[in-house]
């Protein structure tokens, strides 16, 4: 059963936004995309806070919002649970006033078990006569999500909830939020420019940009290798490698490219409609490969079923948490990732001869849709 | 009092490296101040009839007029200050900007010309002068024209300063509560003015402390009668010609009911929340 669908447009000045969504019930859809892409006015548009020019919002059964039919529930009265990066808890309240805002009982017996149970499950049990501003900032967004749970919301969306905190607090706190959605089962919107947070928590994720939806489907395949330019370029893939194509051999659903004097072997370009309407122009490829699908050897493997073994040049080392980023020269610049302990026992350093070493299953081909807009250059 | 404010002097001089042009300064300010004030109580004490001057006719009256001329003033000053001090804190538009800057101008301008153009609005001679004869009304030298006078002079104290209260609330904080369904009415009662209070209160206390100073504007428009419009300002100044117990006693009492408001705005003192909004 869906729980939480619709679709808006909206227009903020000069920026328009055209989104839509679909939500199971306890299921995270992701909404991904860079600052100013839209995410947030999605949020606020499902919420009431802003009007959209057309669209329809669907929460539990219920539309709120239908342009066509004249249908708009106001704020109060949509059952949202909103939570923003700074959580906006109210300050001359205490956390347990706080959790109970939203409650239309509040002080009486049934309200106060219901702020315990919220207490409970969000580990803030001993905190409730605290001042909001005593609370660590993990405290924090648990009050938060607990001052929204306590409403009984129909969805819950939320604005980059981890952003201000450590990485270790955000996975706790992710794994808190898993844990939560098998207990109170809600659809839950999450927008967020962060790659990891993404991959951990999204069922699904929808890529947003310039207020487009540009590509959607499972985290691992979208964010992971990501068909489209534009989207690998925010997704981080570390290595986009312009080559050409040199031979085709369908048996084994490879083709050969080269570019900058390496050769590699990749999956087969196997869109039909791309070979049949120009096959000429698409020699020209896009290879997209993660940094960390790369092994790094001292001697070039013998036996190995790894179709791309390249030779090359440590360029540059680089700190880039959990491990170091080495940059090979091939011809082209390659970037792997390491671990530490890796960087040690091959006691690598700059202008050392290395071999990198993929499968061809690692590569993929990105579509470079558009020309590259002006801020691609952020990314390599 | 005095102690607290040799610690403070001992401080300045400290920061100051030894220079005494500020302490100086401070001293002779605070002599300056201090004197009038002190000899008000002191002449007051050596007045024998000074209880017999509290306690005349005329010092009741007056007393008893200006709390329930200012009392109606502030009420009004409520009911009208809030909502658009609230509008200003919130709307960008450039016609409220407009109008924001122009909010102050009752505190530059003086009390006396604001009479004056009061008479010229309202007066019988004044631009809704027939009309207002139509109806009946005759506004200038009655009670309702003291409360006018009051509301023109102390409105602005209390609007700027809610304003400025407002604004320290993030539109954010009003959103979050409206998706807790929590309604905007209510969420204006129990989120905004408990987050806006303190600069609501102190924009409170200094418009009443004015609307019970004001002078210059009333015996403009209001003019200065007995029981129906000589507040206590108006009736110190008309006590000095006659007798100087009733203006002493009513000089004390003000004196007295300044003081209270400032340590009333003393006490209530900003709470630990108001730096996290």
């Amino acid at each position: 059963m869906p729980v939480a669908e619709g679709w808006v447009k909206c227009r903020v000045g000069g920026f328009s936004l055209e989104v839509d969504w679909h939500i199971e019930e306890g299921k995270v859809l992701v909404l991904f995309g860079p600052s100013g892409a839209g995410k947030t006015t999605t949020l606020r548009a499902i919420a009431g806070l802003v009007r959209p020019e057309e669209g329809r919002v669907e929460l539990g059964g219920r539309v709120v919002y239908d342009s066509s039919a004249g249908v708009s529930v106001p704020v109060h009265g949509r059952q949202v649970g909103y939570l923003t990066q700074q959580y906006h808890l109210f300050p001359h309240l205490n956390v347990r006033e706080n959790i109970a805002y939203g409650l239309s009982q509040r002080g009486q017996p049934k309200a106060r078990s219901e702020v315990d149970r919220l207490s409970r499950m969000l580990r803030l049990d001993g905190l409730e006569d605290r001042r909001t501003w005593e609370l660590s900032g993990g405290q924090q967004q648990r009050v938060a999500l607990a001052r929204a749970l306590a409403t009984n919301p129909q969805m819950l969306l939320l604005d980059e909830p981890f952003a201000s905190l450590d990485a270790e607090l955000r996975r706790v706190l992710r794994r808190e939020l898993r844990a939560m959605l098998v207990e109170s089962p809600i659809p839950v919107l999450l927008v967020t420019h962060d790659l990891e947070e993404a991959l951990a928590l999204g069922d699904s994720v929808q890529v947003i940009d310039g207020g487009r939806i540009v590509d959607q489907g499972e985290p691992l395949r979208i964010l992971g290798q990501p068909g489209r330019g534009r989207v690998a370029r925010l997704a981080g893939v570390e290595n986009l490698l312009s080559m050409t194509v040199e031979s085709r051999n369908p048996q084994d659903g490879t083709m050969v490219c080269g570019g900058g004097g390496m050769k590699l072997e990749v999956p087969l370009d196997a869109a039909p409609s791309r070979q049949d309407d120009a096959p000429d122009q698409m020699e020209n490829i896009l290879v997209g490969l993660r940094s960390s699908d790369i092994i790094l050897a001292l001697e070039e493997p013998k036996g190995t079923s790894a179709r791309n073994r390249l030779a090359g040049t440590v360029a540059s080392v680089e700190l880039r948490p959990p491990g170091y980023e080495v940059t090979l020269d091939c011809g082209i610049p390659l970037k792997a990732q390491v671990t530490g302990a890796a960087m040690s026992e091959l006691g690598i350093k700059p202008e050392q001869n290395l071999w990198a070493v993929f499968k061809a299953s690692s590569c993929f081909l990105v579509q470079e849709e558009t020309p590259p807009s002006r801020d691609t250059g952020a990314f390599p | 009092m005095m102690g607290t404010s040799f610690s403070r002097l001992k401080g300045l001089s400290s920061l100051s490296g030894g220079g005494l042009l500020g302490p100086a300064a401070t001293v002779i300010y605070l002599l300056f101040i201090g004197l009038p004030v002190l000899a008000l109580l002191i002449r007051a004490a050596q007045q024998e009839s000074f209880f017999t001057g509290l306690l005349g006719g005329m010092a009741l009256t007056a007393l008893r007029l200006s709390l329930i001329t200012s009392g109606i003033s502030m009420i009004i000053i409520l009911l009208v200050g809030t909502p658009f001090a609230y509008l200003l804190a919130r709307n960008t538009s450039w016609m409220l900007r407009i109008v924001d800057s122009l909010i102050e101008l009752p505190i530059v301008l003086p009390p006396v010309v604001a009479g004056v153009a009061m008479l010229m609005a309202f007066g019988r001679q004044g631009v809704l002068g027939p009309f207002l004869e139509a109806l009946g009304i005759g506004l200038p030298f009655t009670t309702g024209a003291v409360v006018f006078a009051q509301i023109f002079v102390a409105a602005p104290f209390y609007i700027r300063s809610a304003k400025l209260g407002f604004q320290s609330v993030a539109r954010d904080y009003e959103d979050i509560s409206q998706t807790l369904g929590i309604s905007p009415w209510k969420t204006f009662w129990r989120l905004t003015i408990p987050l806006a209070a303190p600069s609501v209160l102190t924009g409170f206390a200094l418009a009443w402390a004015r609307a019970l100073s004001e002078f210059g504007a009333t015996i403009m428009f209001a003019g200065n009668l007995m029981g129906t419009t000589q507040t206590m300002p108006l009736a110190i100044m008309t006590a000095m010609e006659s007798s100087l117990d009733i203006a002493l006693a009513l000089s004390v009492l003000l004196l007295a009911g300044s003081v209270t408001i400032l340590i009333g705005l003393g006490m209530a003192s900003r709470p630990k929340w108001q730096n996290r909004l």
